[in-house]
Protein backbone atom coordinates (compact mmCIF):
# COMPACT_ATOMS: atom_id res chain seq x y z
CA UNK A 1 0.00 0.00 0.00
CA UNK A 2 1.40 3.77 -0.38
CA UNK A 3 0.23 6.47 1.90
CA UNK A 4 0.03 9.82 1.03
CA UNK A 5 -0.58 12.39 3.64
CA UNK A 6 -2.49 15.68 2.60
CA UNK A 7 -2.90 17.86 6.24
CA UNK A 8 -4.77 21.00 4.36
CA UNK A 9 -6.90 19.28 1.60
CA UNK A 10 -9.46 21.88 -0.68
CA UNK A 11 -12.02 21.39 -3.12
CA UNK A 12 -10.91 23.20 -5.94
CA UNK A 13 -13.27 24.95 -8.79
CA UNK A 14 -12.38 25.93 -11.58
CA UNK A 15 -14.46 28.49 -13.64
CA UNK A 16 -13.36 28.87 -17.48
CA UNK A 17 -14.52 32.30 -18.74
CA UNK A 18 -14.38 34.23 -22.38
CA UNK A 19 -13.12 37.53 -20.31
CA UNK A 20 -12.75 38.14 -16.40
CA UNK A 21 -14.13 41.25 -15.55
CA UNK A 22 -14.84 42.57 -12.17
CA UNK A 23 -18.35 43.59 -11.51
CA UNK A 24 -19.82 42.00 -14.63
CA UNK A 25 -21.89 38.71 -13.80
CA UNK A 26 -20.84 36.24 -15.79
CA UNK A 27 -23.09 32.68 -16.53
CA UNK A 28 -21.54 29.17 -17.07
CA UNK A 29 -23.87 26.93 -18.99
CA UNK A 30 -21.47 24.46 -20.27
CA UNK A 31 -19.98 22.12 -17.76
CA UNK A 32 -16.62 21.90 -19.73
CA UNK A 33 -16.08 25.33 -18.55
CA UNK A 34 -16.90 24.32 -15.07
CA UNK A 35 -14.20 22.11 -12.92
CA UNK A 36 -15.01 20.66 -8.87
CA UNK A 37 -12.35 18.38 -7.94
CA UNK A 38 -10.58 17.22 -4.71
CA UNK A 39 -7.37 19.04 -4.48
CA UNK A 40 -4.43 18.75 -1.92
CA UNK A 41 -0.50 17.71 -2.66
CA UNK A 42 -0.54 14.50 -1.83
CA UNK A 43 -4.13 13.82 -2.66
CA UNK A 44 -3.14 14.71 -6.25
CA UNK A 45 -0.39 11.75 -6.48
CA UNK A 46 -2.64 9.58 -4.93
CA UNK A 47 -5.05 10.39 -7.49
CA UNK A 48 -2.02 9.46 -9.87
CA UNK A 49 -0.60 6.16 -8.48
CA UNK A 50 -4.00 5.21 -8.73
CA UNK A 51 -4.15 6.13 -12.91
CA UNK A 52 -0.73 4.22 -12.95
CA UNK A 53 -2.18 0.88 -12.16
CA UNK A 54 -1.47 0.36 -8.24
CA UNK A 55 -3.72 -1.32 -6.26
CA UNK A 56 -4.04 0.26 -2.67
CA UNK A 57 -3.50 3.52 -1.93
CA UNK A 58 -5.05 5.44 0.77
CA UNK A 59 -4.76 9.24 1.65
CA UNK A 60 -4.82 10.56 5.23
CA UNK A 61 -5.65 13.81 6.98
CA UNK A 62 -8.48 16.07 7.81
CA UNK A 63 -11.36 16.68 6.14
CA UNK A 64 -14.47 19.04 8.00
CA UNK A 65 -17.76 19.84 7.75
CA UNK A 66 -20.48 18.97 5.47
CA UNK A 67 -18.32 20.08 2.36
CA UNK A 68 -15.42 17.39 3.93
CA UNK A 69 -18.02 14.50 3.64
CA UNK A 70 -18.47 15.68 0.09
CA UNK A 71 -14.70 15.96 -0.38
CA UNK A 72 -14.45 12.19 0.83
CA UNK A 73 -17.29 10.75 -1.83
CA UNK A 74 -14.89 12.41 -4.48
CA UNK A 75 -11.52 11.08 -2.95
CA UNK A 76 -13.57 7.67 -2.66
CA UNK A 77 -14.34 8.23 -6.70
CA UNK A 78 -11.11 7.64 -7.67
CA UNK A 79 -10.70 4.48 -5.60
CA UNK A 80 -8.62 5.79 -3.06
CA UNK A 81 -8.68 4.58 0.66
CA UNK A 82 -10.34 7.63 2.75
CA UNK A 83 -8.44 7.43 6.03
CA UNK A 84 -9.54 11.11 7.10
CA UNK A 85 -9.69 12.32 10.89
CA UNK A 86 -13.22 14.76 10.55
CA UNK A 87 -13.12 17.92 11.92
CA UNK A 88 -15.22 20.45 13.34
CA UNK A 89 -14.37 23.29 10.90
CA UNK A 90 -15.22 23.18 7.29
CA UNK A 91 -12.91 22.00 4.49
CA UNK A 92 -11.02 24.81 2.30
CA UNK A 93 -13.17 25.90 -1.28
CA UNK A 94 -10.32 27.47 -3.66
CA UNK A 95 -11.74 28.82 -6.73
CA UNK A 96 -9.82 29.50 -9.87
CA UNK A 97 -11.16 31.87 -12.45
CA UNK A 98 -9.57 31.68 -15.89
CA UNK A 99 -10.21 33.69 -18.81
CA UNK A 100 -9.34 32.87 -22.21
CA UNK A 101 -9.18 36.45 -24.14
CA UNK A 102 -7.26 37.86 -22.55
CA UNK A 103 -5.20 35.23 -21.45
CA UNK A 104 -6.13 35.07 -17.32
CA UNK A 105 -5.77 33.40 -14.25
CA UNK A 106 -7.28 34.29 -10.79
CA UNK A 107 -7.21 32.12 -7.66
CA UNK A 108 -8.97 32.82 -4.21
CA UNK A 109 -7.26 30.87 -2.09
CA UNK A 110 -9.04 30.25 1.00
CA UNK A 111 -7.14 29.47 4.47
CA UNK A 112 -9.65 29.17 6.88
CA UNK A 113 -9.79 25.58 7.60
CA UNK A 114 -8.64 25.05 11.38
CA UNK A 115 -8.03 21.94 13.56
CA UNK A 116 -8.35 21.33 17.09
CA UNK A 117 -5.57 19.95 19.40
CA UNK A 118 -7.87 17.16 20.12
CA UNK A 119 -8.09 16.40 15.98
CA UNK A 120 -4.00 16.77 15.97
CA UNK A 121 -3.87 14.32 18.42
CA UNK A 122 -6.45 11.77 16.76
CA UNK A 123 -4.45 11.95 13.70
CA UNK A 124 -1.41 11.26 15.50
CA UNK A 125 -2.82 7.26 16.81
CA UNK A 126 -4.70 6.90 13.21
CA UNK A 127 -1.12 7.45 11.55
CA UNK A 128 0.37 5.11 13.47
CA UNK A 129 -1.98 2.53 13.31
CA UNK A 130 -2.67 3.43 9.13
CA UNK A 131 1.01 3.36 7.60
CA UNK A 132 1.30 -0.83 8.78
CA UNK A 133 0.88 -1.89 5.52
CA UNK A 134 2.45 0.78 3.64
CA UNK A 135 6.31 0.86 2.93
CA UNK A 136 6.86 4.48 1.51
CA UNK A 137 5.03 7.18 2.66
CA UNK A 138 4.60 10.68 0.66
CA UNK A 139 3.79 13.87 2.68
CA UNK A 140 3.29 16.87 0.68
CA UNK A 141 1.67 20.46 1.10
CA UNK A 142 0.04 22.96 3.69
CA UNK A 143 -0.41 22.58 7.64
CA UNK A 144 -3.95 24.02 8.73
CA UNK A 145 -4.32 26.66 11.27
CA UNK A 146 -4.02 24.65 14.37
CA UNK A 147 -1.84 22.09 13.87
CA UNK A 148 2.02 22.81 15.29
CA UNK A 149 5.03 23.46 12.88
CA UNK A 150 6.15 20.29 14.19
CA UNK A 151 3.87 18.08 12.50
CA UNK A 152 5.50 16.53 9.73
CA UNK A 153 8.53 15.88 12.15
CA UNK A 154 6.60 14.07 14.06
CA UNK A 155 4.91 11.82 11.38
CA UNK A 156 8.22 11.12 9.74
CA UNK A 157 9.19 10.10 12.87
CA UNK A 158 6.61 7.57 13.27
CA UNK A 159 7.29 6.30 10.19
CA UNK A 160 11.04 6.38 10.34
CA UNK A 161 10.86 4.32 13.70
CA UNK A 162 8.75 1.66 11.56
CA UNK A 163 11.70 1.38 8.95
CA UNK A 164 9.01 3.29 6.60
CA UNK A 165 10.63 5.33 3.78
CA UNK A 166 9.57 8.71 3.29
CA UNK A 167 9.27 11.54 0.77
CA UNK A 168 8.13 14.73 2.06
CA UNK A 169 7.40 17.95 0.20
CA UNK A 170 7.03 20.93 2.50
CA UNK A 171 7.48 24.79 3.23
CA UNK A 172 8.54 27.11 5.75
CA UNK A 173 8.77 26.22 9.36
CA UNK A 174 7.19 23.23 8.83
CA UNK A 175 9.82 21.77 6.23
CA UNK A 176 12.70 23.55 8.57
CA UNK A 177 11.72 21.00 11.78
CA UNK A 178 10.87 18.47 9.52
CA UNK A 179 14.15 17.55 8.29
CA UNK A 180 15.77 16.74 11.85
CA UNK A 181 13.42 13.35 11.74
CA UNK A 182 15.47 13.35 8.33
CA UNK A 183 13.22 12.01 5.41
CA UNK A 184 14.56 10.03 2.34
CA UNK A 185 13.97 12.60 -0.20
CA UNK A 186 13.14 16.16 0.30
CA UNK A 187 11.74 19.05 -2.09
CA UNK A 188 10.62 21.92 -1.10
CA UNK A 189 8.32 24.00 -2.87
CA UNK A 190 7.38 28.22 -2.27
CA UNK A 191 4.21 28.87 -1.13
CA UNK A 192 4.14 33.10 -0.02
CA UNK A 193 7.87 34.13 0.13
CA UNK A 194 10.46 32.48 -1.90
CA UNK A 195 12.71 31.59 0.86
CA UNK A 196 14.02 27.99 2.29
CA UNK A 197 15.24 27.39 5.62
CA UNK A 198 14.45 31.69 5.57
CA UNK A 199 17.16 31.82 3.22
CA UNK A 200 16.28 34.73 0.06
CA UNK A 201 16.73 32.51 -3.27
CA UNK A 202 17.44 34.61 -5.89
CA UNK A 203 20.55 32.99 -7.17
CA UNK A 204 21.80 29.98 -8.45
CA UNK A 205 24.10 29.88 -5.36
CA UNK A 206 21.36 30.44 -3.24
CA UNK A 207 19.24 26.98 -4.10
CA UNK A 208 22.45 25.13 -3.98
CA UNK A 209 23.25 26.69 -0.53
CA UNK A 210 19.88 25.66 0.61
CA UNK A 211 19.90 22.28 -0.86
CA UNK A 212 23.17 21.47 0.92
CA UNK A 213 21.88 23.11 4.26
CA UNK A 214 18.59 20.81 3.90
CA UNK A 215 21.48 17.51 4.03
CA UNK A 216 23.15 18.78 6.73
CA UNK A 217 20.27 18.74 8.44
CA UNK A 218 18.60 15.54 7.75
CA UNK A 219 17.45 15.11 4.20
CA UNK A 220 18.78 11.81 2.19
CA UNK A 221 17.99 13.26 -0.91
CA UNK A 222 17.15 17.05 -2.19
CA UNK A 223 15.13 18.57 -5.17
CA UNK A 224 14.95 22.06 -5.29
CA UNK A 225 12.29 23.76 -8.20
CA UNK A 226 14.63 26.35 -9.99
CA UNK A 227 12.27 28.20 -12.27
CA UNK A 228 11.61 25.61 -14.82
CA UNK A 229 14.70 23.48 -13.67
CA UNK A 230 15.33 21.44 -10.92
CA UNK A 231 18.45 21.24 -8.72
CA UNK A 232 19.23 18.09 -7.51
CA UNK A 233 21.16 16.77 -4.73
CA UNK A 234 22.23 12.81 -4.51
CA UNK A 235 23.43 11.86 -1.13
CA UNK A 236 26.53 11.22 -2.15
CA UNK A 237 27.21 14.97 -2.17
CA UNK A 238 26.80 15.58 -6.28
CA UNK A 239 24.36 18.42 -7.59
CA UNK A 240 22.64 18.30 -10.65
CA UNK A 241 20.48 20.46 -12.43
CA UNK A 242 17.25 18.80 -14.68
CA UNK A 243 16.12 21.13 -17.61
CA UNK A 244 13.73 21.14 -20.19
CA UNK A 245 13.62 21.54 -23.60
CA UNK A 246 11.27 23.51 -26.10
CA UNK A 247 8.36 23.13 -23.75
CA UNK A 248 5.52 25.34 -23.49
CA UNK A 249 3.54 25.45 -20.36
CA UNK A 250 -0.09 25.80 -20.24
CA UNK A 251 -0.75 24.39 -17.01
CA UNK A 252 1.38 24.49 -13.41
CA UNK A 253 -1.68 23.00 -11.35
CA UNK A 254 -0.22 19.07 -10.83
CA UNK A 255 3.11 19.15 -12.18
CA UNK A 256 4.74 19.38 -8.91
CA UNK A 257 2.48 16.32 -7.41
CA UNK A 258 3.38 14.35 -11.23
CA UNK A 259 6.97 14.34 -10.64
CA UNK A 260 6.42 13.57 -7.22
CA UNK A 261 4.25 10.41 -8.40
CA UNK A 262 6.71 9.46 -11.79
CA UNK A 263 10.19 9.64 -9.11
CA UNK A 264 8.76 7.29 -6.40
CA UNK A 265 6.94 4.98 -9.28
CA UNK A 266 10.28 4.43 -10.60
CA UNK A 267 11.89 3.73 -7.41
CA UNK A 268 9.10 1.25 -6.50
CA UNK A 269 9.57 -0.72 -9.74
CA UNK A 270 13.34 -0.61 -9.85
CA UNK A 271 15.68 -3.57 -8.18
CA UNK A 272 18.67 -0.85 -8.96
CA UNK A 273 17.66 2.99 -7.81
CA UNK A 274 19.48 5.65 -10.10
CA UNK A 275 18.80 9.09 -8.52
CA UNK A 276 19.22 10.80 -12.17
CA UNK A 277 16.76 8.09 -13.71
CA UNK A 278 13.92 8.72 -10.76
CA UNK A 279 14.44 12.44 -11.81
CA UNK A 280 13.90 12.27 -15.36
CA UNK A 281 10.57 10.15 -15.09
CA UNK A 282 9.86 12.85 -12.10
CA UNK A 283 10.49 15.67 -15.17
CA UNK A 284 9.01 13.84 -17.67
CA UNK A 285 5.43 13.74 -15.95
CA UNK A 286 5.56 17.23 -14.43
CA UNK A 287 6.29 18.28 -18.41
CA UNK A 288 3.60 16.10 -19.52
CA UNK A 289 1.06 17.74 -17.37
CA UNK A 290 2.40 21.16 -17.69
CA UNK A 291 2.14 21.26 -21.49
CA UNK A 292 -1.30 19.49 -20.61
CA UNK A 293 -4.75 20.67 -19.63
CA UNK A 294 -5.13 17.68 -17.22
CA UNK A 295 -4.48 17.87 -13.66
CA UNK A 296 -3.74 14.17 -13.13
CA UNK A 297 -1.06 11.73 -14.91
CA UNK A 298 -2.98 8.94 -17.36
CA UNK A 299 -0.28 6.17 -18.57
CA UNK A 300 3.45 5.94 -18.23
CA UNK A 301 3.86 5.99 -21.77
CA UNK A 302 2.24 9.61 -22.11
CA UNK A 303 4.67 11.24 -20.16
CA UNK A 304 7.73 8.80 -21.23
CA UNK A 305 7.64 10.44 -24.69
CA UNK A 306 8.84 13.89 -23.23
CA UNK A 307 12.26 12.33 -21.30
CA UNK A 308 14.25 12.83 -24.63
CA UNK A 309 13.34 16.35 -24.38
CA UNK A 310 15.15 16.53 -21.03
CA UNK A 311 19.19 17.33 -19.88
CA UNK A 312 20.90 16.41 -17.03
CA UNK A 313 24.09 18.69 -16.41
CA UNK A 314 26.36 18.09 -13.45
CA UNK A 315 27.22 20.96 -11.14
CA UNK A 316 30.81 21.94 -9.99
CA UNK A 317 30.16 22.91 -6.40
CA UNK B 1 -11.28 5.40 6.39
CA UNK B 2 -13.13 5.77 9.63
CA UNK B 3 -12.43 3.69 12.60
CA UNK B 4 -11.49 2.91 16.23
CA UNK B 5 -9.74 0.42 18.40
CA UNK B 6 -11.33 -1.41 21.16
CA UNK B 7 -9.37 0.69 23.88
CA UNK B 8 -10.42 4.36 22.21
CA UNK B 9 -13.67 5.45 24.43
CA UNK B 10 -17.27 5.66 23.45
CA UNK B 11 -17.65 9.69 23.10
CA UNK B 12 -14.66 9.63 20.23
CA UNK B 13 -16.86 6.29 18.81
CA UNK B 14 -19.92 9.01 18.86
CA UNK B 15 -18.28 11.73 17.80
CA UNK B 16 -16.99 10.01 14.93
CA UNK B 17 -20.51 8.90 14.11
CA UNK B 18 -22.17 12.21 14.09
CA UNK B 19 -18.95 14.07 12.08
CA UNK B 20 -18.58 10.92 9.43
CA UNK B 21 -22.59 10.34 8.92
CA UNK B 22 -22.06 6.55 9.50
CA UNK B 23 -23.77 4.78 12.82
CA UNK B 24 -21.71 2.25 12.61
CA UNK B 25 -17.98 1.82 12.52
CA UNK B 26 -15.32 -0.40 12.04
CA UNK B 27 -13.09 -1.96 15.24
CA UNK B 28 -9.64 -1.96 14.12
CA UNK B 29 -6.67 -3.19 16.01
CA UNK B 30 -3.39 -1.23 16.29
CA UNK B 31 -2.21 -2.77 13.25
CA UNK B 32 -5.19 -1.72 11.15
CA UNK B 33 -6.43 -5.40 11.35
CA UNK B 34 -10.53 -5.42 11.78
CA UNK B 35 -11.84 -6.98 14.94
CA UNK B 36 -15.45 -5.68 14.86
CA UNK B 37 -18.04 -3.52 14.49
CA UNK B 38 -19.22 -1.04 16.95
CA UNK B 39 -23.62 0.26 15.95
CA UNK B 40 -24.91 3.09 17.57
CA UNK B 41 -28.02 0.88 18.45
CA UNK B 42 -26.01 -1.23 20.89
CA UNK B 43 -25.04 2.36 22.26
CA UNK B 44 -28.10 3.75 22.66
CA UNK B 45 -29.62 0.75 23.95
CA UNK B 46 -27.34 0.98 27.09
CA UNK B 47 -28.10 4.65 27.74
CA UNK B 48 -31.95 5.01 26.57
CA UNK B 49 -34.52 3.35 29.55
CA UNK B 50 -36.24 0.69 27.52
CA UNK B 51 -39.84 2.06 28.20
CA UNK B 52 -38.60 5.89 25.98
CA UNK B 53 -40.52 6.68 23.20
CA UNK B 54 -43.86 5.75 24.37
CA UNK B 55 -43.82 8.17 26.96
CA UNK B 56 -46.68 10.82 27.61
CA UNK B 57 -44.60 14.59 27.40
CA UNK B 58 -45.04 15.15 30.80
CA UNK B 59 -42.35 12.12 31.43
CA UNK B 60 -40.45 12.82 28.06
CA UNK B 61 -38.12 15.17 30.01
CA UNK B 62 -37.43 12.77 33.20
CA UNK B 63 -36.68 10.40 30.70
CA UNK B 64 -34.27 12.38 28.70
CA UNK B 65 -32.33 13.46 31.75
CA UNK B 66 -31.64 9.26 32.77
CA UNK B 67 -30.48 9.03 29.27
CA UNK B 68 -27.77 11.77 29.90
CA UNK B 69 -26.66 10.80 33.30
CA UNK B 70 -26.43 6.92 31.55
CA UNK B 71 -24.30 8.48 28.88
CA UNK B 72 -21.91 10.64 31.75
CA UNK B 73 -20.99 7.17 32.75
CA UNK B 74 -20.72 5.00 29.10
CA UNK B 75 -19.27 7.95 27.09
CA UNK B 76 -15.86 7.31 29.08
CA UNK B 77 -15.94 3.12 28.86
CA UNK B 78 -14.18 0.98 26.02
CA UNK B 79 -15.41 0.05 22.90
CA UNK B 80 -14.67 -3.24 23.32
CA UNK B 81 -17.47 -3.26 25.74
CA UNK B 82 -20.05 -2.58 23.45
CA UNK B 83 -18.59 -3.74 20.05
CA UNK B 84 -19.51 -7.15 18.21
CA UNK B 85 -16.43 -8.75 17.66
CA UNK B 86 -18.20 -11.15 14.66
CA UNK B 87 -16.27 -11.33 11.87
CA UNK B 88 -19.15 -10.80 9.46
CA UNK B 89 -16.45 -8.53 6.95
CA UNK B 90 -16.51 -9.47 3.02
CA UNK B 91 -12.81 -10.03 1.31
CA UNK B 92 -12.36 -7.70 -1.36
CA UNK B 93 -12.79 -10.54 -3.44
CA UNK B 94 -15.74 -11.68 -2.36
CA UNK B 95 -18.35 -12.57 -5.39
CA UNK B 96 -22.01 -10.33 -5.14
CA UNK B 97 -23.93 -13.75 -4.10
CA UNK B 98 -21.88 -13.68 -1.20
CA UNK B 99 -22.02 -10.74 0.22
CA UNK B 100 -25.97 -10.56 -0.82
CA UNK B 101 -26.11 -13.69 1.29
CA UNK B 102 -24.10 -11.96 4.49
CA UNK B 103 -26.07 -9.11 4.09
CA UNK B 104 -29.66 -10.93 4.07
CA UNK B 105 -29.07 -13.09 6.94
CA UNK B 106 -27.45 -10.24 8.44
CA UNK B 107 -30.01 -7.41 10.11
CA UNK B 108 -27.33 -4.68 9.16
CA UNK B 109 -27.17 -2.46 6.24
CA UNK B 110 -23.58 -2.07 5.80
CA UNK B 111 -20.28 -4.80 5.86
CA UNK B 112 -16.61 -3.91 6.06
CA UNK B 113 -13.98 -5.27 3.29
CA UNK B 114 -11.05 -6.30 4.17
CA UNK B 115 -8.23 -7.92 2.59
CA UNK B 116 -6.69 -11.80 2.49
CA UNK B 117 -4.55 -10.30 5.31
CA UNK B 118 -8.03 -8.86 7.52
CA UNK B 119 -6.76 -5.20 7.18
CA UNK B 120 -9.51 -2.82 6.83
CA UNK B 121 -10.00 -1.85 3.01
CA UNK B 122 -13.49 -0.56 2.55
CA UNK B 123 -17.18 -1.23 3.41
CA UNK B 124 -19.49 -1.77 1.42
CA UNK B 125 -23.56 -0.41 2.20
CA UNK B 126 -27.11 -2.50 0.24
CA UNK B 127 -27.81 0.65 -1.24
CA UNK B 128 -24.24 -0.65 -3.52
CA UNK B 129 -25.35 -3.96 -3.52
CA UNK B 130 -28.44 -2.97 -5.77
CA UNK B 131 -27.17 -0.32 -7.86
CA UNK B 132 -25.18 -3.08 -9.22
CA UNK B 133 -27.99 -5.75 -9.68
CA UNK B 134 -29.92 -3.03 -11.36
CA UNK B 135 -26.86 -2.31 -13.56
CA UNK B 136 -26.91 -6.14 -14.39
CA UNK B 137 -30.62 -6.08 -15.26
CA UNK B 138 -30.28 -2.93 -17.57
CA UNK B 139 -27.26 -4.60 -19.08
CA UNK B 140 -28.86 -7.69 -19.58
CA UNK B 141 -32.11 -6.40 -21.16
CA UNK B 142 -30.29 -4.22 -23.80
Amino acid sequence: MITTVTLNPSIDREYFVEKNEVMKNQFIYNEENLKVYPGGKGLISAINFKELGYGDVQNIGFVGGKQGLFFEKMVQEHNIISNYIHTESEIRNNVKIIGKEPATYTQYNDYTFEVEKEEVDELIIRFKRSISESECILISGSVPVGVDFDIYQRLIKIAKDKGKRVFLQASGEALKLALESEPDVVTPYFKHHKTILDMEMEEKKDYIKAGKKMQEMGAKRVMIPFHCDRILFDKNGDVYQLSPRGYCIINWLGAGDAYNTAYLDYAFKTDKFDFIEANLRGGAAALWIAENRAVYLKERKDYNDCLDRLEVTKLEV
Amino acid sequence: MNSVTPDDNIRKAIILMYRSEQSVLPVVDHQNQFVGTIYSNNILKNIIPESFGFLDSSRLFYEVNEAVENLKHVKDENVDKYMASNRDAVKENSDMKKIADIMLNNKESLLFVVNDQGYLRGFIERSNLLHYLLDEVENNSE
